[in-house]
């Protein structure tokens, strides 16, 4: 095997500063949307101890809605209603859709085996995954979808690409186009959106009871069946969010592409600290930096690779994360 | 309640690996005992068809299918004895679903014969299951080299006289794309990009070795077909990168790169493998792919477009000639066995059919090396002058070329 170890410094030197930047903007892009999927992995965590592994396959079941939101009303090449109001639309949908599939989920897949030895959820999680998975393959026969946003608003006949891959600013000569704009600050919006909610609403102080002790909360008076089905629904939503932006920005969806994205996230929860929602926010541009560096100046190949290393790393090196904090038992 | 629950989920996946167990004991024998059958030819012959209806490359393996379908009715049509397909989905590039199509082909007495598998890496994982089942396979889109001819110090991949294909070889693939890079397009610098399969590898190794030979500065990288942001591998492409090779086999994905390497400002002209021929689904803003050899003028073709939508379908008509070729050999078999006939003898019969042009639909006569020809072909690969076609695309719309 080829370890292209000397070849990495060539490799940076020929990319230069520019190079380096582009790969800064692919990853910070790439990141945020790992820490949109991420944030719905970590807490559901925080507040059932539960890894729910359907929650890449929840992200790409909004891709699809997006999908089938954007076909309904004249697909990219003539959409039958302006672009802006149409991805607003094709963002509700998915957004609503994919959080109603949570609560469906938690409800009918995880609530009846609350009080089940921890494996029972995870097990049913992972039946989850699978289910969704190849319930979508026999809809669409395996086959990959196009959003087709390279060509929506644009020219089919001269191949002129649409608004969103138009250039809004370069750096050090290259481009940031607006589908990257559009992701980083959606992520970025949805994120200090979630941190209010948490941190000032009624149903946040409930949340944060709740995952601090369910038992104790449901004492106090908090319904803690709905704050759970809530929190799945808030994590869903989010993930609903993070397909739209991939099928835009990538332009590609189809019935895997949960799995290994769905992983990636998981990781980075991990790397954040899982139960930590800043955490989960920096894990995951930290996973989707680590992905672009690997692969423009290691190799595309390495990139898998070198995340799920540095998963490993943490679980043998730091085990709570960044922002985890380490367990106090009581003796 | 729920004890009854559990212990009936219990029982079902009890029952469940006991008749997988039990099954996969009888599949052996089921598939020897059908090797070697002596099968009464009647008036109807059974024959596989073993592609990817689903999956990733459905969009081209149902090409694949709607020609082989389509050959089946031509041949019901023109002929006193019929042919009767059953369709076997391969889900490429899932390969374990290519083997339980193979276990399920040996294993049924009444097939005669296979058309496919569809990739070579299907080929090469099957092949084992063929064998033990005494049928060949006449592919109508596995281009390896090694699956017919050892090459590069390395054996062929499969026996003799059990794989046969109606396409020519990565070989001749590799030659006619350094070919026209370095003598029609005289471009100096190209970035090949392999998807980490041996459809692929194969063929990038070829044009590789072929336009170094030549002088070109190759640069040589690779991608999973997992991959989906192609946006930090387009980073390493240098901006004067003048032709971007992509010899894959999902005609989405290639779509979706040639894409994200516009969006990045990179100008390079891509140049897709036969696996990219996908009008409608590959479509670059300029950009060629080569393709298998097809007589665009016959009337079949035509009729084959009107009754598809306008469609010609390019990538699947080797499927057609697949089935067709299968069919006469069947036909030659039976009737030299007098109405009774067994797999090695229509395997055996396979090396013998000479289809005139007019019935290949490959605009030249069809018949199979029985010994290496050249530096590519060895036993199975279709004789001279078969070669791969080369087409330019512009905004989407495909020209053929060369």
């Amino acid at each position: 095997m080829h370890v292209p170890l000397l070849n990495i410094v060539d490799t940076v030197r020929s990319l230069g500063w520019g190079g380096a930047f582009e790969l800064f903007r692919n990853g910070v892009v790439l990141g945020s949307l790992y820490a949109l999927i991420a944030l719905g992995y970590t807490m559901v965590y925080g507040i059932l101890k539960l890894l729910n592994f359907a929650h890449g396959d929840i992200y790409m079941v909004g891709a699809f809605l997006g999908y089938g939101i954007l076909t309904s009303l004249g697909g990219p090449l003539a959409p039958s209603i302006p672009l802006v109001p149409l991805i607003i639309f094709m963002f509700f949908v998915a957004m609503v859709g994919a959080g109603v599939l949570g609560v469906v989920v938690e409800r009918f897949a995880y609530r009846p085996l609350r009080n089940a030895p921890r494996i029972a959820p995870l097990i049913s999680a992972l039946g989850v995954a699978f289910f969704l998975e190849n319930s979508v393959l026999l809809l669409t026969g395996g086959q990959r979808y196009s959003y087709g946003a390279f060509e929506l608003g644009g020219n089919p006949d001269t191949g002129e690409p649409g608004p969103l891959f138009k250039s809004v600013f370069n750096v050090l000569g290259r481009p940031v186009t607006v589908v990257q704009v559009l992701v980083v600050t959606t992520s970025i919006g949805l994120m200090i959106a979630l941190t209010l909610l948490v941190s000032r609403t009624r149903l946040g102080k409930a949340m944060r009871a709740t995952a601090f002790d369910r038992e104790a909360a449901s004492m106090m008076g908090i319904d803690t069946d709905r704050v759970i089905a809530s929190t799945f629904f808030i994590g869903s939503v989010l993930a609903g969010a993070a397909g739209v932006m991939f099928g835009l920005y990538i332009g590609e969806t189809y019935h895997f592409m949960g799995f290994l994205a769905g992983l990636k996230a998981f990781t980075a929860a991990v790397v954040g600290g899982i139960g930590s929602i800043p955490g989960a926010m920096v894990g995951g541009v930290l996973i989707g930096l680590t992905e672009a560096y690997a692969t423009g100046y290691v190799g595309g190949q390495w990139s898998d690779l070198v995340v799920f290393g540095i998963l490993i790393l943490f679980m043998l090196l730091r085990p709570s994360g960044l922002f985890g904090s380490k367990a106090i038992q009581k003796v | 309640m729920r004890k009854l629950v559990v212990f009936a989920a219990l029982g079902t996946a009890i029952a469940v690996v006991t008749a997988a167990a039990f099954g996969s004991t009888k599949a052996p024998t089921r598939t020897a005992s059908a090797a070697s059958a002596t099968v009464t030819c009647g008036k109807t012959r059974t024959i596989g068809l073993a592609f990817p209806a689903t999956g990733p490359a459905a969009s081209i393996g149902q090409q694949q299918g709607r020609w082989g379908a389509f050959a089946a009715k031509q041949w019901n049509k023109t002929h006193k004895t019929k042919i009767k397909l059953i369709q076997g989905d391969t889900q490429l590039p899932d390969t374990a679903q290519a083997l339980a199509v193979a276990h399920q082909f040996s294993s049924n007495s009444k097939m005669l014969a296979v058309s496919g598998p569809a990739g070579s890496q299907e080929v090469q994982d099957t092949i084992a299951v063929y064998k033990a089942g005494g049928l060949a396979g006449v592919s109508g889109s596995a281009t390896r080299v090694l699956l017919t001819r050892a090459n590069g110090g390395k054996p062929r991949e499969t026996p003799k006289g059990f794989f046969f294909r109606t396409v020519p070889t990565d070989g001749q693939q590799g030659d006619r794309v350094a070919f026209w890079i370095t003598k029609k397009l005289k471009k100096k610098r190209v970035y090949t990009i392999d998807d980490e399969e041996a459809y692929s590898t194969g063929l990038a190794d070829q044009v590789e070795k072929k336009l170094k030979a030549a002088g070109v500065k190759t640069t040589r990288d690779h991608v999973s077909q997992t991959v989906s942001d192609f946006s930090s591998l387009i980073t390493r492409i240098p901006s004067n990168t003048q032709v971007v090779y992509i010899p894959w086999q999902l005609a989405g994905k290639a779509q979706t790169f040639q894409q994200q390497l516009r969006a990045a400002g990179k100008t390079a002209i891509v140049f897709g493998s036969d696996g990219l021929f996908a009008p409608g689904t590959f479509g670059p803003k300029e950009g060629y792919v080569t393709a298998f050899p097809v007589d665009f003028n016959s009337p079949l073709l035509k009729a084959y477009k009107k009754a598809h939508g306008g469609q010609d379908e390019a990538f699947g008509l080797p499927t057609y000639t697949s089935v067709w070729v299968n069919a006469t050999a069947i036909d030659m078999a039976c009737t030299a066995g007098h109405g009774k006939t067994t797999r090695t003898a229509v395997r055996k019969t396979l090396s013998k059919v000479k289809l005139p042009a007019k019935q290949s639909l490959l605009g030249f006569d069809v018949q199979f090396l029985t010994k290496n020809f050249g530096s590519y072909q060895g036993p199975g690969d279709m004789a001279a002058p078969a070669d791969f076609a080369v087409f330019h695309i512009v905004n989407g719309k495909y020209t053929r070329v060369g």
